[in-house]
């Protein structure tokens, strides 16, 4: 391989991060279903030939850590070599390298001189991919029960999309064909700018200048990762979070994580963590892996390092099979964010121990993924949005209010557009939730509360969320945040508690109250500054005054 | 006598025009009361006020008061229920990586923002009507409490049915008059809640501080015995009266790239080139737009300081690619460039003031293309040593000699602006190579030719005075306003006949516009759809050719958007899926007529000089020429330096340099 000179390096490999953010940009802006074009729960990227990620359009965290993973199963039965002008591969599967249903991976070869020098590639959580109910079956006891499933595979473009069997095997399947066709397009189209770019730059610096600088960014973040290791305490350190409860019975669902600190490398072990469980709460091994990686990526490095497979060499998992975090097949894994949540919680709790001035206290951190829909005479009418809560606060800042958690980098949808698309709901409230977050010398962010008013009958909800009965935890004295509840107020009066994993029918007039909660406190609440107690008290996101207590016990 | 007045963040530019003679002024800016230094820049040119017919200004002063939090107090009013919808946001983060995120701080504490029971549909018909008494009982009981000067409401689905907004600001009006109320359907009548609501609390913030700021200016005027017109510039590259300017406050965010942006197009049209790729290379950053056709592109969303405005503004990337960005090596070893910038103070090494990190002035001046002695025409000498200094590390670091490293320093920047072109071009469906570059700004000239070729360009316009084009613009811009209207509508033959009328009727309401603000005259109109596929969420802008605006139908729409569509994300041209409309967008403007020229400053013949330049590896020796000495048409082989009065031009190996007719600089790669 050629040696690169700086120049050819800073400028290929900014050109390679460049087309990776510009095939994201327009996966989400040519798409069609509310959760990838308002939500923007979808990633793209550029792959080497070997199938290791080198740029990535940074939009959901927990897409983007194992895409090599996901795209390592593809080559493993689809050799490299044998692939042709074309082709596109194919992978959703959660036991070989994908995570859950919904995001359905597909890799472009890029073909310069009749060889592959790379993958365009692109993820989008697709609506509805089938399954027991529609956009989200929490009673699927299987991953059949899920959707769809494609194991890693291969197909011709021409001959199998665009009209093809395969396209129409898809249109068979789900139940909104028209935007989970379009978002399969907007994903090829996606996937066609970078084979475009990344062909463009071979023709501008030559083939073998591409690939050395692909290899190069790999090993440049791994350098700069390393480098950062290095500059860590050494030791062994241990956290533990805990996943609710399964949504059958009340035991909560326990994660270890083991993490130690050698010289330039960090090695995570979760044994101790609980068996797998009978419903969706299941983490693939690539999504335990993305969500240790995110982790200590946000901790130990600063945001402009580049996230690629080089960045993922200095750091090992071990993950016991048959875990939470490592389920044998069929276990269902749709709701796999939140135990992937708790695995991002323990280790950064871990690393607490080793770098307080770089972590951040328990948030939220939760996906919430609340689900209406509705079977009219048009056909199915399906509405799916993430919901996030408040950050943990750190030793120097408040914790963010009301954003999406850490893994994840959902938008909301504008409530005028889901007036415009939706006839069956309207959202009536949409409020930072005062004192959900934890005090301490800086607080955790606010949660928030969304109002859902129900306009029609036989409307059916389902929702995952977590975090409705532990709450998360602060550091070094914070107090925690509060925890979360979902109640349908129905028309007649009566009050309906739901639990965090539940679906229910629903009619007209009733009204859906979400509340996520807010981030846990980083320090004690007594050495609050109190000029941001007295803002908090003006702007009515405390209703209390710490102080009060404190003066009382005082006199 | 024409003038234009510009308040840049470092110097103030002035630019007066009067048949064929121009004076061009520069004054250090004075950042606490912009107009000080526009008079000190009035004073200092000579000019007799009371000979000025058109005065055109630009100014940071909106930009500033939100970048500092200097606006009026101000109440937000959302729906009942949505209060905190500038506090939400958009729920997601710039940066996935960053645990200590912060969202972008609206300019408005919650404690000032109130909610009102009403709610529209997305129809615009009413679902709960507007609760006069709790108005009245509570939300001006509180209004007045808070001593704002301004009030700004947004409610939802108001983009449809404005009549809940002008009742409530009716009545807040009637209760606290003097206190300026801006709704949301006046700043924004589009969908999408949080852009809107962003853009009108963003206008009711900047109104009274613009209001204050041309008062002021204007009564300076009138005493100093101007009798002319007072323009003021706007983001969108147009014009409007001061007067006027103080309804519409946000347009004038922004307005100084725009200028640049006028005047560059202007000034190229008159060499008849009018497919243009502009790139403005100031001190901390770079400003680049596409002009198809002699009109920049527009963008239909900006935003300040992370927060949204949805008003139509030239379509104008910025990279941190300036004269003072600095040169480093990260910590993997990777040499980068920006966007630090060593600023005016220190500044660049070379200033001698301190800095001591490489910035990209001193790697011109190692290479040779900037002499130390002959920087902005003599007025300021460069330490010449400092910039070699400075480079050494990097040199030493990568085993370079010191003109290689400063040489690397230049192809970084270069590569960044390559890249911030290609996202208005071929990011947009649209290739350089059709367009002609045009480089202004003090630095503009020096990177243009390698940037050039980095794209595949092949013709090169430079203007004359490049470092004062955004004066320019000033004076030689039109009048214009825009008018858009959220209408969603299914893409047929009768949503094309009603998307005829809706123009017809925004058409009218332009023109009264004009005539109210006293500027008569013919005025040309631009009319865009903005369409997208059923099911999409963001649309796509296609401009209606004038003459089929009366003949508009379904097929014929539906296939301009198809085409759109395709040349920016390489699918859709064949889709077999319905279309619909969703914003109508028209732009009026009313041409100033003569275009005023911007001759370059003639001295007598002198003879060129000899330099040596460091170029692809190897020092060449060249001619250095005086731009104010060049006849017309003389043609200049590269390599060679052509230095100006606030620009110096670099003509590479390869290219031919000829001042035209126009006074215009035009650089041509050979064959």
């Amino acid at each position: 391989m050629i040696q690169l000179g700086p120049i050819d390096y800073a400028v290929i490999s900014q050109a390679l991060i460049a087309s990776a953010r510009e095939m994201g940009v327009k996966l989400i802006r040519s798409a069609y279903s509310t959760i990838l074009r308002e939500a923007r729960d979808g990633s793209a990227g550029l792959m080497d030939r070997f199938g290791n990620t080198v740029a990535q359009a940074e939009l959901i965290p927990m897409q983007l850590g194992p895409i090599g993973e996901t795209l390592r199963a593809c080559l493993r039965r689809h050799p490299v070599e044998t692939l042709e002008e074309g082709d596109f591969l194919i992978n959703n599967d959660p036991f070989e390298g994908g995570q859950h249903i919904p995001d359905v991976f597909i890799f472009t070869p890029i073909f310069v001189a009749g060889r592959v020098v790379g993958f365009g590639a692109s993820v989008a959580h697709h609506l509805d991919l089938g399954g027991g109910a529609p956009g989200l079956n929490i009673h699927a006891s299987d991953v059949y029960q899920e959707g769809l499933r494609f194991p890693p595979s291969k197909y011709d473009f021409q001959r199998d999309w665009n009209g093809g069997s395969f396209e129409r095997l898809v249109t068979a399947n789900v139940r909104v064909p028209d935007l989970t066709i379009g978002d399969f397009n907007a994903q090829f189209a996606a996937n066609a700018i970078g084979v475009m770019r990344v062909k463009q730059l071979c023709e501008r610096y030559g083939t073998d200048k591409v690939e050395a600088a692909m290899k190069d960014m790999q090993d440049y973040s791994e350098r700069r990762v390393r480098a950062a290791i290095a500059l860590a305490p050494k030791g062994t350190f241990y956290g533990e979070d805990a996943v609710d409860d399964d949504g059958l019975t009340d035991e909560p669902l326990v994660v270890k994580a083991k993490v130690t600190i050698s010289e330039d490398s960090v090695e995570i072990d979760f044994e101790g963590t609980c068996a797998q469980v009978k419903r969706n709460l299941n983490c693939p091994y690539s999504s335990t892996l993305s969500a240790a990686l995110s982790c200590v990526k946000s901790v130990l490095t600063s945001p402009d390092i580049p996230y690629n497979e080089g960045m993922a060499r200095p750091i090992t998992i071990k993950v016991p099979y048959g875990s939470l975090l490592n389920p044998r097949p069929p276990a269902p894994v749709r709701a796999r964010m939140i135990p992937a949540y708790r695995v991002f919680n323990a280790v950064m709790k871990a690393l607490a121990q080793a770098l307080p001035d770089k972590v951040i206290a328990t948030g939220f951190d939760c996906t919430t993924a609340f689900c209406l829909s509705h079977l009219g005479e048009k056909g199915y009418s399906v509405y799916l949005e993430i919901f996030g809560g408040g950050y943990g606060a750190s030793r120097g800042t408040d914790g963010c209010d009301a954003v999406d958690s850490p893994l994840s980098n959902c938008s909301n949808a504008p409530v005028e557009s889901l007036d415009i698309d939706y006839d069956f709901f309207r959202i009536v409230g949409y409020e930072l939730a005062p004192d959900s977050f934890g005090l301490g010398a800086r607080r955790g962010g606010a949660g928030f509360t969304r109002h859902c008013e129900i306009l029609r009958d036989d409307v059916q909800l389902a929702i995952y969320s977590d975090r409705f009965r532990l709450a998360p935890q602060g550091l070094l004295g914070g107090e925690p945040g509060q925890r979360g509840y979902c109640r349908v107020h129905r028309a007649n009066g009566t009050v309906e508690e739901l639990r965090s994993k539940a679906a229910i029918d629903l009619a007209k007039g009733d009204i859906v109250e979400m509340f996520v909660g807010g981030g846990a406190g980083f320090g004690r609440v007594e050495e609050r500054p109190d000029a941001m107690i007295d803002r908090d008290l003006a702007d009515g996101l405390l209703t209390r005054d710490p102080r009060a207590a404190r003066k009382l016990a005082a006199e | 006598m024409r003038v234009g007045v510009e308040v840049g963040g470092t110097f103030t530019d002035l630019v007066a025009v009067e048949g064929g003679r121009i004076v061009v002024t520069k004054v250090p800016s004075t950042p606490r009361s912009p107009d000080v230094g526009a008079f000190a820049a009035l004073t200092a040119s000579g000019i007799d006020l009371s000979r000025i017919k058109d005065l055109g200004h630009g100014s940071t002063v909106a930009t500033n008061a939100v970048l500092e939090r200097k606006g009026a107090a101000v109440a937000f009013i959302a729906t009942q229920g949505f209060r905190d919808l500038l506090f939400m946001q958009r729920h997601d983060r710039r940066n996935i990586y960053d645990l200590f995120y912060a969202k972008p701080a609206p300019p408005v504490r919650r404690k000032d923002c109130f909610e009102t029971p009403e709610r529209l549909r997305a129809d615009g018909s009413v679902e709960t009507p507007l609760d006069e008494a709790a108005i009245r009982a509570k939300l001006i009981p509180a209004l007045k409490a808070g001593d704002y000067r301004a009030v700004a409401i947004c409610l939802l689905n108001a983009y449809a049915n404005p009549d809940h907004e002008q009742r409530l600001a009716a009545l807040i009006t009637e209760a606290l008059p003097g206190v300026l109320v801006t709704c949301s359907h006046q700043v924004a009548r589009e969908f999408r809640e949080f852009e809107r609501a962003s853009t009108t609390l963003l206008s009711a913030y900047v109104q009274p501080v613009i209001d204050g700021y041309l008062h002021r200016f204007e009564a300076k005027l009138a005493d100093a015995g101007f009798t002319g017109r007072f323009t003021v510039m706007q983001s969108n590259g147009g014009r409007l009266p001061a007067e006027a300017m103080r309804q519409s406050a946000i347009t004038a965010l922004y307005s100084g790239p725009a200028a640049g942006v006028v005047g560059a197009t202007r000034q190229a049209a008159r060499s008849g080139y009018k497919d243009l790729i502009t790139f403005d290379m100031g001190g901390t950053s770079t400003d680049v737009c596409l002009v198809q056709d002699g009109r920049p592109s527009l963008a239909s969303e900006s935003e300040i300081d992370g927060l949204p405005i949805r008003t139509p503004v030239l379509d104008i990337v910025s990279v941190g690619a300036g004269g003072g960005s600095i040169a480093w090596v990260d910590d993997g070893g990777m040499l980068r460039v920006g966007p630090q910038s060593a600023g005016a103070d220190p500044g660049p090494a070379c200033y001698g003031k301190g800095g001591i990190e490489p910035a990209t002035t001193d790697a011109h001046i190692v290479i040779g293309t900037i002499r130390p002695g002959a920087f902005l025409g003599g007025r300021m000498t460069l330490d010449g040593e400092a910039a070699r200094l400075a480079f050494e590390p990097i040199a030493a670091r990568f085993g370079l000699g010191i003109e290689q490293a400063a040489s690397s320093a230049l192809q970084l920047a270069d590569a960044n602006i390559v890249r911030a072109i290609q996202l208005v071009s071929t990011e947009r469906g649209r290739d350089p190579r059709d367009y002609a570059l045009v480089p202004f700004g003090g630095a503009g000239p020096l990177h243009a030719a390698r940037i050039a070729e980095e794209l595949g360009i092949s013709t090169i316009v430079v203007p004359p005075n490049a470092g004062v084009i955004s004066a320019y613009g000033l004076v030689a811009s039109d009048y214009t306003k825009f008018d858009a209207v959220t209408r969603k509508m299914k893409l047929d033959d009768a949503a094309a006949a009603e998307a005829g009328k809706t123009f017809a009727e925004m058409r009218a309401r332009l023109a009264a516009q004009f005539a109210d603000m006293k500027l008569p005259g013919d005025l040309d109109y631009i009319h865009t759809l903005e369409m997208r596929f059923v099911g999409q969420a963001f649309e796509v802008g296609v401009e209606i050719p004038p003459d089929r605006l009366g003949s508009l139908d379904g097929a014929y729409l539906s296939g301009l958007f198809a085409d759109a569509h395709h040349r920016t994300f390489m699918h859709g041209a064949t889709l077999d899926r319905a279309v619909e409309i969703v914003t109508l967008r028209v732009g009026a403007t009313l041409p100033i007529g003569t275009v005023p020229r911007l001759d370059r400053e003639k001295l007598a013949g002198r003879a060129p000089g000899q330099a040596k330049i460091f170029h692809d590896e190897a020092w060449l020796d060249c001619a250095r020429y005086t731009a104010e000495a060049l006849a017309p048409g003389q043609k200049i082989i590269g390599p060679a330096v052509i230095e100006g009065y606030t620009a110096t031009t670099w003509v590479p190996p390869g290219w031919t340099a000829e001042l035209d007719p126009a006074d215009n600089l035009i650089l041509r790669r050979s064959a």
